[in-house]
């Protein structure tokens, strides 16, 4: 698997062992890759040989900056992606991911692929991150997005660091564009609804799938219920909240554990058919991305079924 | 020895000991209803289950409170009896189901099914890879320490037994491909009540009973036992087949309450000490009191873990462990000081 995964690069043959003088041994492979790109020229493309400072090496250590490099980089400029975009359960970039090599957030598989820019998120694989800081390496990290205002701040600075600004701001546009589209259905009511994750927890004010609720016209029942970010919600108080939609965050892979068990717990089965039930899976709100924008087109298309079977005033 | 007086007097105050338990564990069980996260009209939500009106407050009653009141009596029961057969048969105090690592064990089995999706397709899995697990155990703690033994190999076994079953709990989840198993070991270790529905409680129930029943039916036995092993012999008490039948016995209990909760330390360790005295040390009568106040102590943990306001909610275990280990403290200390 190591070996797969950390196919290297021509130009980083040539690298030495050690592990001194970090800095000007980065500078020299630089050099070499340069050199070296233009006889592998069929590994680089034309747009990128326009642009000499855009980033080659690009890795990337948390899912959600998975997510934005490998939709905005060249493929060719990603040395690396976490293998958790490979899982199509939580990944909406999985088939991209099956093209790059992968990592598991270890600095150990980070350093021998020189990178030039690396992609971490705030709160995930901390020790390498600072390793790879530690180290010299020039290391971007990503807050968790919590409204469709940060997405787009997100995706903008992402293009911007690997040097595609263009493909950024087409991508916002897209997303922008199918926004509105929503936004002209203006509901009549706003239904109640309350996004249930494994182990129970449920997101509340001022997270990202409270935005995504919002967005989608809806009213997101654990805000009302003075939860703020992520919070674990008694099952008795889901039962008992009486929304008109409950969303199970699972997957359905029939890997079991604890924490998806709850998702099928029989209460759920029986709430009164005045609850409906839906599965969303994780993929469309872990990440503040384009994705998000099918979780609220999904939200608001789940809503409208059941607007068009309620008895009207 | 016993006077005459003293055995009429326990006979006596046997009967009223019992129902003193039983009613204590109804009143805690009564209270655990009472109990929750959601404020909850006790009297309307019973009307309305009883009546088989589908209200919310019907529905949390019968699939939230109930299955986890239950669940908290029969598992205590489970510990509390299983406690005081294993410390009757053992000659030792400190023989528990926990620290022997019957309960580890018993996890052990319980995760082997549940991850690698076994007890998804056959719901019936789960407790019986718990009492394998529970029966290897008991089976290898009497191999490693049967018979009579000192305390200190006793303790050691256990100690032996229980961290090679941790770390190979351990290693089960971190094969398992859910991203979430290996936080739940946490689960495994310490146990909880939560969210445990009614189908856990009707999976368990008949093979925690069968263990009940074999463990019982041991008493007699057992108060044989307690004149030495040639004593139990000459007296008509077959010692080979009461082992056997308190080793099934306890496999069954501890395996499938283990199997729906995770492990639940100090309770067998706990009760049997408290109730001991009141039953003049005979492991006979110990087994039927120490199952009540098995239940009782799990019951009133689990009120606790309710009522502390913590999120997300305290495993039943630490409270256990806070109550038992200075019992386990106590008892090592006054061993010491008999050796």
């Amino acid at each position: 698997m190591c070996d797969s995964s950390h196919r290297r690069r021509p130009g980083q043959r040539t690298k030495p062992r050690k592990k001194a003088a970090l800095p000007s041994r980065r500078a020299l492979i630089g050099t070499a890759m340069i050199a070296v790109a233009a006889l592998v020229g069929h590994a680089v493309n034309a747009e990128t040989a326009d642009r000499p400072n855009k980033p080659r090496r690009i890795v990337s250590l948390n899912l959600c900056t998975d997510d934005l490099v490998l939709r905005l980089a060249d493929r060719a400029n990603v040395a690396s992606v976490s293998w958790l975009s490979r899982d199509r359960g939580i990944s909406n970039v999985a088939d991209l991911a099956m093209q790059v090599p992968i990592n598991n957030g270890f600095a150990e598989q980070v350093i021998p692929l020189d990178p030039d820019l690396v992609f971490a998120g705030r709160y995930t694989a901390r020790p390498a991150v600072a390793l790879l800081k530690r180290a010299g390496f020039k290391v971007l990290e990503i807050d968790i997005a919590r409204s469709l205002d940060e997405v787009r701040d997100q995706i903008r600075m992402v293009a911007g660091a690997v040097g595609e600004p263009e493909r950024g701001e087409r991508l916002i546009a897209e997303m922008d564009a199918r926004l509105d589209e929503l936004a002209r259905k203006v509901p009549r009511r706003r239904l109640r609804v309350l996004v249930l994750n494994p182990n129970g927890f449920t997101s509340g004010a001022g997270s990202l799938v409270d935005s995504i609720i919002v967005a989608a016209g809806l009213k997101n029942a654990a805000a009302d219920l003075g939860y703020t970010g992520f919070g674990q919600m008694p099952l008795e108080k889901v039962a008992t909240s009486d929304v008109d939609v409950l969303i199970l965050n699972g997957r359905h892979d029939g890997l079991p554990s604890l924490a998806t068990e709850l998702l099928h717990h029989p209460v759920l089965a029986r709430l009164p058919p005045r609850t409906a039930l839906f599965a969303l899976p994780p993929r469309f709100w872990s990440c503040g991305g384009p994705a998000m924008v099918e979780a609220i087109e999904r939200l608001s298309h789940i809503a409208a079924g059941l607007r068009a079977t309620e008895p009207s005033e | 020895m016993r006077s005459e007086a003293a055995a009429e007097q326990h006979a006596r105050s046997y009967p009223t000991l019992v129902i003193g338990l039983a009613a204590l564990v109804l009143a805690l069980f009564c209270i655990s209803l009472a109990i929750g996260y959601a404020p909850l009209d006790l009297k309307q939500a019973i009307g309305d289950a009883v009546a088989g009106r589908p209200t919310l407050a019907a529905l949390v009653l019968t699939e939230l409170r109930l299955p986890r009141a239950l669940i908290g009596a029969l598992v205590g029961f489970s510990l509390g009896i299983t406690g005081a057969a294993m410390q009757g048969l053992m000659r030792n105090p400190l023989a528990e189901p926990g620290i022997i690592g019957i309960s580890g064990a018993a996890a052990l089995g319980a995760v082997t099914t549940f991850y690698f999706g076994i007890a998804g397709t056959v719901s019936l899995a789960l407790p019986l890879g718990g009492i394998a697990g529970a029966a290897a155990a008991t089976f290898l703690l009497f191999v490693l320490a049967g018979g009579g033994v000192g305390t200190m190999t006793l303790i050691l076994a256990g100690v032996a037994i229980n961290s090679f079953a941790g770390a190979l709990t351990s290693l089960a989840l971190n094969l398992s491909p859910n991203p979430y198993a290996v936080s739940e070991i946490v689960f495994w270790l310490m146990g909880s009540f939560a969210d445990r529905g009614m189908p856990y409680v009707l999976l368990v129930t008949p093979m925690m009973a069968i263990g009940w029943a074999l463990l019982l039916a041991a008493g007699p036995a057992l108060d044989g036992l307690t004149l030495g092993e040639d004593t139990a012999k000459s007296l008509g008490f077959d010692v080979g087949r009461l082992r056997l039948q308190l080793v099934g016995g306890a496999a069954l209990s501890v395996g499938s309450a283990v199997a729906v909760t995770g492990a639940i330390g100090f309770v067998g360790l706990v009760v049997p000490h408290l109730l001991r005295p009141l039953v003049e040390s005979r492991p006979g009568p110990l087994l039927l009191v120490s199952g009540l106040g098995g239940a009782a102590l799990t019951l009133a943990a689990d009120i606790m873990v309710r009522l502390i306001p913590v999120t997300p909610e305290l495993k039943i275990g630490v409270v256990t462990a806070i109550i038992g280990a200075p019992f386990l403290f106590s008892l090592i200390y006054r061993l010491r000081a008999e050796a």
